[in-house]
């Protein structure tokens, strides 16, 4: 016997009609809980947990100390990426936007980060300064912003110049600035910069935002990133340090950063503004899933891939309902 | 935690890459599992015998 296309329909659509059983969902809801629990128990006690050497100030001062060098020598410019981030951090530029949204650029300065004073200044000011360091911050601090930023500019460009190899960077009008490096870059070598920046919010200190932006600036976290295939443009997203499983779900999200013209920031305006215009595309997608019963044609597609009628296949067969066409 | 398996567990991944895709094995364990899984839920024939059953409502 043959059923037409439309009295299968009408036969999904319509109340069910075979045995029914008695249904305890809270106690299914805690087997199930049960089941997760002891199974993520068991694996934790297994194979621990990621242990990657913790990356520190001391870390990158001592391993590549011209990159620390001249990576303070841009927090003093303002060229570093901290500096030129814009909101929420401070006004260095708009930020990202997708068409008319400027969404950072209205949500204003609300963790307000000074690259300056915040990463170089104030932590050196928490030590007991050598002279010549002593010194060198008196001398920035008495200076007038326009002087400052000329000393500052001068040395960034010249370290641009040399490639960063601090050590070919010709004598010039560089002001304090070689020497509030120079400290700084020696406060790291010692372990006393990591405590120094963790301390300026308080007792119990938990918010890590600025030591994590000064390791963005520089090379030593976008080394280990690569070294632990954790960059967005090499599906990072998903990845997990060592051979741990990572966040296998954010495959969609990731995705889109392979592609053009996401992965190409020059590419204006998509790529220059990706992570904005993948938040929204994302945004979509994610509406579109929630509201598949009214999208016309995609609520459809049960009837066209009855993944139901598999499941559900004694109830169908006792009906007469036949899977698949033969 | 230690041991050998934390020890091989810490130790650089494999990573798969055809083209723009790149996946690492352990990701590529898990989605399989998850599909595994999937698979077995809509093949595996629902368990029969209870005695809690109703009839069809007529």
């Amino acid at each position: 016997m043959s059923i037409s296309k439309e009295s299968k329909h009408a036969f999904d659509a319509a109340p069910w009609s075979g045995k029914t059983k008695r249904y305890d969902i809270v106690k299914e809801g805690t087997i199930a809980l049960a089941v997760v629990a002891i199974f993520a128990l068991f694996l934790s006690l297994l194979m621990g947990s990621p242990d990657e050497t913790p990356l520190t100030f001391k870390g990158w001062a001592v391993s590549n100390p011209d990159n620390f060098y001249a990576t303070t020598v841009q927090e003093l410019a303002g060229t570093s990426g901290t500096a030129t981030y814009g909101a929420p951090y401070n006004k260095g530029a708009e930020g990202l936007n997708v068409g008319p949204l400027w969404p950072q650029k209205w949500m204003g300065v609300t963790h307000p980060i000074d690259s300056v004073n915040d990463f170089v200044i104030s932590p050196l000011s928490t030590q007991v300064m050598s002279t010549e360091i002593a010194s060198a911050v008196a001398t920035w601090k008495a200076a007038p912003d326009t002087q400052k930023q000329d000393w500052a500019t001068a040395y960034d460009d010249a370290i641009t110049k040399v490639e960063g190899k601090i050590s070919d960077v010709p004598a010039g009008a560089y002001g304090p600035v070689p020497a509030l490096a120079q400290g700084l870059t020696d406060m790291a070598k010692g372990g006393a910069l990591d405590a120094a920046l963790l301390s300026q919010g308080g007792f119990f200190q938990t918010d890590n935002t600025k030591q994590i932006l000064f390791f963005g600036d520089g090379s030593y976290l976008d080394d280990a990133g690569t070294a632990a295939n954790l960059q967005g443009g090499t599906w990072g997203m998903m990845n997990e340090t060592g051979r741990y499983p990572g966040q296998a779900w954010l495959w969609l999200y990731s995705f889109w950063y392979q592609i053009p013209p996401f992965n190409n920031e020059e590419s204006k305006p998509i790529g220059a503004n990706a992570d904005l215009y993948i938040m929204v595309l994302m945004g979509v997608m994610s509406a579109g899933l929630i509201f598949i019963p009214f999208i016309p044609g995609v609520k459809n597609l049960p009837m066209r891939i009855p993944i139901h009628r598999g499941i559900w296949r004694q109830y169908y067969d006792e009906n007469g309902i036949k899977r698949r066409k033969k | 935690m230690t041991g050998w398996i934390s020890e091989f567990m810490n130790h650089p991944a494999t990573y798969l890459k055809i083209g723009w895709l790149q996946i690492s094995v352990s990701n590529l364990l898990v989605i399989l599992l998850m599909l595994a899984t999937f698979a077995l839920a809509v093949f595996l024939p629902f368990p029969k015998g209870h005695d809690d059953t109703q009839e069809p409502r007529t």
